[in-house]
């Protein structure tokens, strides 16, 4: 079984002060921390339990520049065989699209039985890329998949609709199956194992080592272009209970008994 | 762009919701751009919807065929690619659902399109579509334009066109013959499965504390538990907290988790994604804690605190305790 995982190196915001910077077209990322987009890490845990379970590869594969090679590594530590960090200068500006191109034509260029994806990343939000590369791919997919078993060239999967509803399919391979968080648990990462993968070589492909049209990637390729940035307007929003724990948890206590909050 | 298509969504043989926001939204943009608007469903037995459909759409393609009885992405794109690719430039609008993440950025790169997913708005400046969406953890709001494709598939936030009925007479209904009667599909669908039912029901309680992640990876439950306890509340919480594992996902407020409607919703470390507001209805007193003071839930809150879970939530606790006597 050969399968590959695509993952994203993006800025944790979640929990960050997002600042728009000087060209109005993004946010400021200097002073962000990077790490792996939270469901691509359930998708590599996912890739190396179905290699326990049936055997084969895992190979990772990201569009990122240098600084992402830690990811890489991480994800090697986790049990994956080999990753690749796809970069080229060519690559800046790419939009979704682009980014499913470039791991589109290298994805074609080896053997596949599963590829594995993340539903959305937390920086674009737009949960395009699984869909994008299945077609591109010439083969079905999914997303929002919360529980995969592999069999016989086929994959049984469970997919979340709404309202604690989900749907039970089943799937040809090769396939692109787009997880949802928490379908497993992440293993920890012990320091024998990230020791064991401290010597491994990450290839660093360019576009000719792709195989991607040049006008189909960077901002050149992009079908998509941001042209502002800018945060939602604030609106009445919340009262802001001042001072302090103590201070606000009585007022908060006072209002609460007041409004029926305490039963 | 002479044509608006808009994809009319069911479940189970009923119309959904995201039928009339892309309606609503297929409208707007029509009007904007002087164009054509058109909906399209594909089903199974589909007379029933497409009627009610053409009341509120001047025009409806309809494909009747067994296999689209579910929303199957392999069936949908391939129908939807045969019936839209001589018919460019177009937009095409879909609600966004579970079931329409799941062919809409396959169905655009299968049409050769661009793609704006999740929109909360649209804009026509000098003849040029740009689509308002949000980035980085939905904090931000970004102007989207089109480059490089002739006509566009996008998706809608839910709630962010509101829909006003018409109720016109009725619009044509034109039946194309399904392009997939003879083709096997790669994708099968097998049953719907129903969610567990755990020991409590949050969907019922009147008073909810909700944890999310910013509760931190090594929570204190048992403080959040005395505090649900202290106000005769339950415990609830966004997916972050399912996905560790601190609790069963019986307990998980959005979209895919249950629907609250409570009286009193304490959010306590929740951002406030719309994944997970949409599942709180009936318009509570909602009180937000979180330490980060720009978390989109203090603009939808009444009240909110800025500051220390660990400081707040005991101090809380301890004051409804005094008030109780």
């Amino acid at each position: 079984m050969d399968i590959i995982v695509c993952i994203k190196w993006v800025p944790d915001t979640s929990e960050a002060d997002v600042v728009v910077d000087k060209e109005g077209r993004d946010i400021k990322k200097d002073d962000l921390d990077y790490d792996i987009n939270d469901w691509d890490r359930f998708a590599i845990e996912e890739a190396v339990q179905i290699k326990e379970k049936v055997g084969g590869k895992v190979t990772l594969v990201s569009v990122a520049p240098e600084d992402a090679e830690e990811m890489l590594r991480e994800g090697l530590a986790r049990g994956a065989d080999e990753a690749y960090q796809l970069w080229d200068d060519s690559f800046e500006g790419s939009d979704g699209y682009a980014i499913a191109s470039i791991l589109a034509a290298f994805i074609k260029a080896r053997p596949f039985n599963v590829v594995l994806t993340g539903t959305q990343a937390d920086d674009d939000c737009a949960g395009q890329l699984g869909g994008m590369l299945a077609a591109m791919l010439g083969v079905p997919g999914a997303t929002l998949v919360h529980k995969i078993s592999i069999q016989d060239g086929k994959a049984e999967i469970i997919r979340e609709l709404e309202g604690g509803l989900s749907e039970n399919l089943e799937m040809d391979l090769p396939a692109v199956i787009s997880v949802a968080t928490g379908l497993n648990e992440p293993r920890f990462v012990s320091i024998r194992a990230v020791r064991k993968v401290a010597g491994m070589e990450i290839p660093v492909v360019d576009r000719e080592g792709v195989g991607v049209e040049e006008s189909k990637v960077g901002s050149r390729g992009s079908r998509t272009r941001i042209e502002k940035v800018f945060l939602p307007p604030e609106g009445e929003g919340a009262e802001i209970i001042q001072g302090s724990a103590e201070e606000a948890a009585t007022r908060l206590a006072e209002i609460l008994k007041e409004k029926g909050g305490i039963a | 762009m002479k044509n608006i298509f808009v994809l009319a969504e069911h479940r189970q043989q009923k119309l959904r919701d995201t039928t009339w926001d892309a309606i609503a939204a297929g409208r707007d943009l029509a009007g904007k751009l002087g164009a054509d608007l058109t909906a399209l469903l594909l089903g199974s037995n589909i007379d029933p919807l497409a009627e009610q459909v053409a009341k509120e759409c001047s025009k409806v393609l309809a494909v009747d065929d067994p296999k689209l009885e579910q929303f199957n992405s392999d069936a949908f794109i391939k129908v939807l690619v045969a019936l839209l690719k001589d018919r460019g430039p177009y937009v095409l609008l879909m609600g966004s659902s579970n079931s329409i993440i799941d062919l809409a950025s396959g169905l655009s790169a299968s049409l050769d399109a661009a793609y704006a997913p999740d929109c909360l708005g649209f804009e026509v400046q000098d003849g040029k579509l740009m689509a308002l969406r949000q980035m980085y953890s939905y904090k931000v709001n970004a102007l989207v334009s089109f480059q490089n494709a002739d006509s566009v598939v996008a998706t809608l936030r839910s709630g962010a066109f509101s829909f006003t009925p018409a109720g016109r007479a009725a619009g044509a209904i034109e039946k194309v013959p399904s392009p997939i009667a003879s083709e096997s599909l790669r994708k099968r669908f097998l049953k719907f499965v129903e969610a567990e039912k755990g020991d409590v029901d949050i969907a019922s309680a009147d008073i909810i504390v909700s944890l999310g992640r910013g509760i931190g990876d090594e929570p204190d439950m048992e403080m959040f538990q005395a505090l649900a306890d202290a106000m005769g509340g339950v415990l609830a919480c966004s997916r972050p907290i399912v996905d560790k594992g601190l609790l069963p996902k019986y307990h998980q407020v959005g979209t895919s988790g249950v629907e609250v409607k409570p009286k009193v919703y304490m959010a306590l470390g929740i951002s406030g994604a719309f994944q997970h507001l949409g599942g709180i209805k009936g318009n509570p007193l909602l009180i937000a804690v979180n330490k980060d003071a720009k978390a989109p839930i203090f603009r939808v809150a009444q009240y909110g605190i800025v500051g220390n879970l660990l400081d707040v939530v005991p101090a809380l606790q301890e004051k409804i305790k005094e008030l109780k006597g």
